[in-house]
């Protein structure tokens, strides 16, 4: 009960917290300013805000996508020259806010087709992309007279509020710090909506993402878009605190070292790349006032090889080193929670009222037919013309020797690869040409050999992360948290909650997954693929690495999960006897091909089962030998 | 047209050495690095430094000047030098981070180049310096000056795009390269030095980023800090563009970014666009990711279209 009400008491809290931070910056400077800072002060207090932005829009991109950008400050010079060319008294005369907006826009759009065709192949192919992006901002676009103003500069002429021109540093500062606690809790937002847990998913493992409903390519590009957006706004306040810049102010070096605070800070943590951007804005100054002006242009190096100590000892960062710190202070403290138990019990969910209906279907009719798949790995018939029926409210096994082909006839009807040939029915329709979230979505649920879990996240997110496609509020209502966002967080909540609590997971809710042991992940990896109520749960060898007794707490557990649940069980099982005990219908693969299926006890004493298992029984002749 | 190709050839041959150095390392190791470009800006400083008897200002010291050395030596010197800082950054960051992901190692590298960019703004300041070609003159090709450094530039990253392919794919060191990046903790099993392997590809690449800002550089004839990663990120486009593990389509790729940078150059000049280079690559990297993607959707339906049609008509 008190896991259900806390997210609602610390959102009573929130709203005023950050109401008093953008008071307070809106009000101090321009009053306490002056007297407190000079005006040079002022100026760098403004680039700072500017960077730490900055910071957070790659964070988003790197430390929640899991995408690495280095042409980040390509974007931030993007927002600059936008806003400068929305409000220049010669181009297009618009107040400063319509610069702003503009650099928003304009930064995200760039953004959105620079990334569309890199973000649609796997790997690195982004981060080569950004940095030929970084080379086109640096030594072309902004050196276009039209946009970057020529070897002058781009000017931007002071803003207004009303009528009234803001022409101190300490003023501008106001807004430079207004924009950056808006930007923070935009970050707050996005971490805690389905975009974010979208990006931690996408980042922790692209396959289990879309096994979760999660439409990877769609969710890197968002995260790319968005960062680029961000980016703009760092542009547009450097751009007038400086009051005039140059292509070089937004340099291929500049991105580098963006990316370099980011990762010193702590890849993934708000406060702590807001804090390496401060730090790294304010360190050039101080090295001088400490060290005399003959240090000038060491920062950059001192900073480069802080990045590269920070991985090879601290890979979390600066971040990540004190959480780590924290933990263990607390781990000392408190001891170790009790176990939970090794057999749930699983909570009877209904069907999120996000998502699709399942038809409803009598029992025996069929649930999923696999009819002739063949895949092929260059060389290798991996499966040969393979076909399989799972009819509605039963347990079937899918056994066979290593190598057989099990997993990738999972992977075929799951759509993690396309079949060369065949065609998957999911409760009559076809999905042959779906990808894996769409399967998702219409039924479908999985677990993996390895776990497929965000091991970084908790046991809490990883059930929210599950239920991705049961909050189906779009990213502007995610972003601000006005909206459907409410109402669909709010179930899916309760959800993860209810669930945790049948599982008897309550003590580990906030706990990180790879903490937990083999066992544990399992069944909290059990309970995302049923957290939406799917009709179909496919899971892969879910008894590996697991001990006999947990062996058979899982058999009484994928019981109730067709029984009391009612749910349809497609099962890899190595574990025979466990196999035999659970089944209601046994498919055997050997070699690619289906050799038998039938009642599970009588097709294991089948001769081309038991050759397949044992190798072929010698002839009298050879065994005379 | 000619001329266009001739151009193209000469800087496509550079890019395509740089690109070697990328397709080796990611192949051996996973790693895209990001750093090489300015590990030979930083060679390039040295061979300058020797060569043409620079005096840096050395505390505690009046007047160090350097006696000059013939180019030869200065070239030696850089490529072993750039050689070094790869492995001494395999030694002092890649190795101490252990099994983890390559996209940290690549993080990593990019501090690299922003360590030694910082360091020759620091050491040399912004502005060019010079380093003397070693020969000059040379053949004329479509009324092209084409000099014995561009020829070499060519000739070396063909020879290199293939004859390293043949030895990783015929030697026990090379498929022990092969197999490593795809799974280090088998090949430690079966014996492979995979330390030594590891070594050995971060230096190399580091090296032929090396040879191939000595072999660009007398073309202009100066050098500033981030001269090199200027052509490298050239470099890294057609290392992607080829396919981003194969040496020869490393090559191809070097050559299709050159000739398409010397086809702007001689057609689109009116436009009158600054650093036009870098758009190009931009635009053909784009283009070729695109196509990648739709090619195979292309032919899947250019090939199912036939059989779905005999299935309609059976």
């Amino acid at each position: 009960m008190t896991a259900v009400s806390r997210p609602a008491r610390t959102r009573r809290l929130r709203v005023p917290g950050i109401l008093i931070a953008l008071v307070l910056a809106a009000v101090l400077p321009p009053t306490l300013g002056a007297a407190v800072l000079s005006d040079s002060n002022a100026l760098l207090a403004s680039a700072a805000c500017a960077f730490a932005i900055a910071a957070i829009s790659l964070n988003m991109l790197m430390g929640y996508a899991g995408q690495i950008s280095l042409g980040q400050f390509a974007f931030v010079g993007v927002g600059a020259f936008t806003t400068g060319i929305v409000t220049s008294p010669e181009q297009l005369r618009l107040p400063w806010l319509a610069g702003l907006a503009a650099s928003v826009v304009v930064g995200g759009l760039i953004a959105f087709l620079v990334g569309l065709p890199a973000l649609r192949l796997r790997g690195l192919y982004l981060a080569v992309v950004t940095v030929s992006v970084a080379y086109v901002g640096w030594l072309s676009l902004f050196r276009v007279e039209a946009i970057g103003g020529g070897s002058a500069g781009k000017v931007t002429p002071n803003p207004y509020i009303g009528d009234e021109p803001i022409t101190s540093d300490t003023g501008f500062l106001a807004i430079a710090a207004v924009l950056l606690i808006l930007v923070w809790q935009v970050d707050v937002n996005l971490t805690r909506s389905r975009l974010g847990r979208a990006f931690q998913a996408v980042k922790a493992d692209e396959q289990v993402a879309a096994s979760f409903g999660i439409d990877v390519t769609r969710y890197k590009l968002l995260a790319f878009t968005i960062s680029g957006a961000v980016a703009g706004i760092a542009g547009s306040i450097i751009g007038t605190a400086y009051g005039t810049v140059t292509a070089s102010t937004f340099d291929y070096a500049r991105s580098l070292l963006l990316v370099v605070i980011v990762v010193i800070g702590g890849l993934g943590s708000r406060w702590g790349v807001v804090s390496a951007a401060i730090f790294a804005t304010l360190l050039p100054n101080t090295l001088v006032w400490i060290f005399g002006p003959g240090i000038r242009g060491l920062d950059l190096v001192i900073n480069a090889a802080l990045l590269m100590y920070t991985l090879a000892q601290h890979p979390g960062g600066f971040a990540g080193a004190i959480e780590h710190f924290v933990e263990k202070r607390r781990q000392r403290k408190g001891g170790a929670a009790p176990l939970p138990p090794t057999r749930p019990n699983l909570p009877a969910l209904t069907r999120p009222v996000g998502m699709p209906a399942i038809p409803k279907t009598r029992a025996g009719t069929a649930v999923l037919t696999a009819t002739g798949v063949s895949v092929r790995f260059g060389g290798l018939q991996a499966v040969d013309s393979a076909s399989l029926r799972v009819d509605r409210g039963t347990i079937v096994g899918l056994m066979g020797p290593n190598g057989a082909g099990k997993t990738t006839m999972f992977n075929a009807i799951t759509g993690a690869l396309t079949p060369d040939t065949g065609r998957i029915e999911l409760l009559g329709v076809d999905v042959s040409a779906l990808p894996t979230h769409r399967r998702t979505a219409l039924g479908m649920s999985r677990t993996f050999q390895l776990i497929g879990l965000a091991k970084g996240q908790s046991v809490y997110e990883n059930l929210l992360i599950a239920q991705h496609l049961a909050a189906p509020y779009g990213v502007l209502s995610a972003l601000t948290t006005i909206g459907p966002s409410r109402f669909y967080e709010r179930d899916v909540r309760a959800r993860a909650d209810e669930v945790i609590d049948g599982l008897g997971f309550g003590r580990y809710r906030d706990t990180q997954v790879a903490r937990l042991s083999h066992g544990q992940q399992r069944i909290v990896e059990i309970g995302c693929a049923l957290v939406t109520s799917p009709e179909l749960v496919m899971l892969d060898e879910p008894s590996a690495g697991m001990s006999p007794a947990a062996a058979e707490d899982l058999a009484a557990t994928l019981r109730d999960m067709r029984d009391v649940l009612g749910r349809t069980i497609l099962l890899i099982e190595h574990n025979v006897p466990l196999v035999l005990d659970v089944s209601d219908e046994l498919y055997v693969m050997d070699a690619g091909r289906v050799i038998a299926n039938g009642e599970p006890v009588e097709v294991v004493t089948r001769p081309e089962v038991v050759t397949a298992y044992l190798g072929v029984a010698p002839s009298r002749e050879e065994a005379r030998v | 047209m000619g001329q266009v190709l001739v151009l193209g050839l000469i800087s496509g041959g550079i890019y395509a050495l740089f690109a070697l150095g990328v397709v080796m390392v990611h192949r051996g190791t996973g790693v895209l690095t990001f750093a090489n470009g300015e590990v030979g800006t930083a060679g390039l400083f040295l061979a300058a430094l020797l060569v043409d008897g620079w005096t840096i200002p050395v505390p505690f010291i009046d007047n160090p000047t350097l006696p000059a050395l013939p180019w030869a030596l200065g070239a030696l010197a850089a490529v072993a030098f750039a050689a070094l800082l790869g492995c001494l950054f395999e030694v002092l960051v890649v190795r101490r981070m252990g099994v983890s992901d390559p996209v940290a190692v690549a993080v990593a590298t990019v501090g690299l180049a922003l360590f030694l960019l910082a360091s020759e703004l620091q050491i040399f300041g912004e502005s060019p310096k010079e380093l003397a070609a070693p020969v000059t003159g040379g053949p004329t090709i479509f009324g092209v000056i084409v000099t014995p450094t561009q020829i070499a530039g060519l000739l070396l990253a063909i020879a290199l795009g293939f004859g390293l392919q043949a030895v990783l794919r015929r030697t026990d060191f090379g498929l022990g390269i092969l197999a490593a990046a795809q799974d280090p903790a088998a090949v430690r099993l079966v014996g492979v030095p995979l330390s030594r392997i590891s070594l050995t590809i971060w230096g190399a690449g580091a090296a032929l980023a090396a040879i191939a800002a000595l072999l660009v550089e007398p073309t202009v004839g100066i050098l500033y800090p981030g001269y090199a990663s200027e052509l490298y990120v050239v470099g890294l486009a057609a290392a992607v563009i080829g396919g981003l593990n194969s040496l020869p389509g490393a090559v191809v790729g070097g050559c299709v970014l050159g000739i398409a940078q010397s086809a702007a150059t001689r057609y689109l000049s009116d436009l009158h666009l600054p650093g036009l280079h870098f758009v190009v690559v931009l635009v053909v990297l784009l283009v070729v990711m695109l196509g990648r993607q739709l090619l195979p959707e292309l032919i899947k339906r250019m090939d199912t279209a036939p059989s779905r049609a005999a299935e309609v008509s059976a």
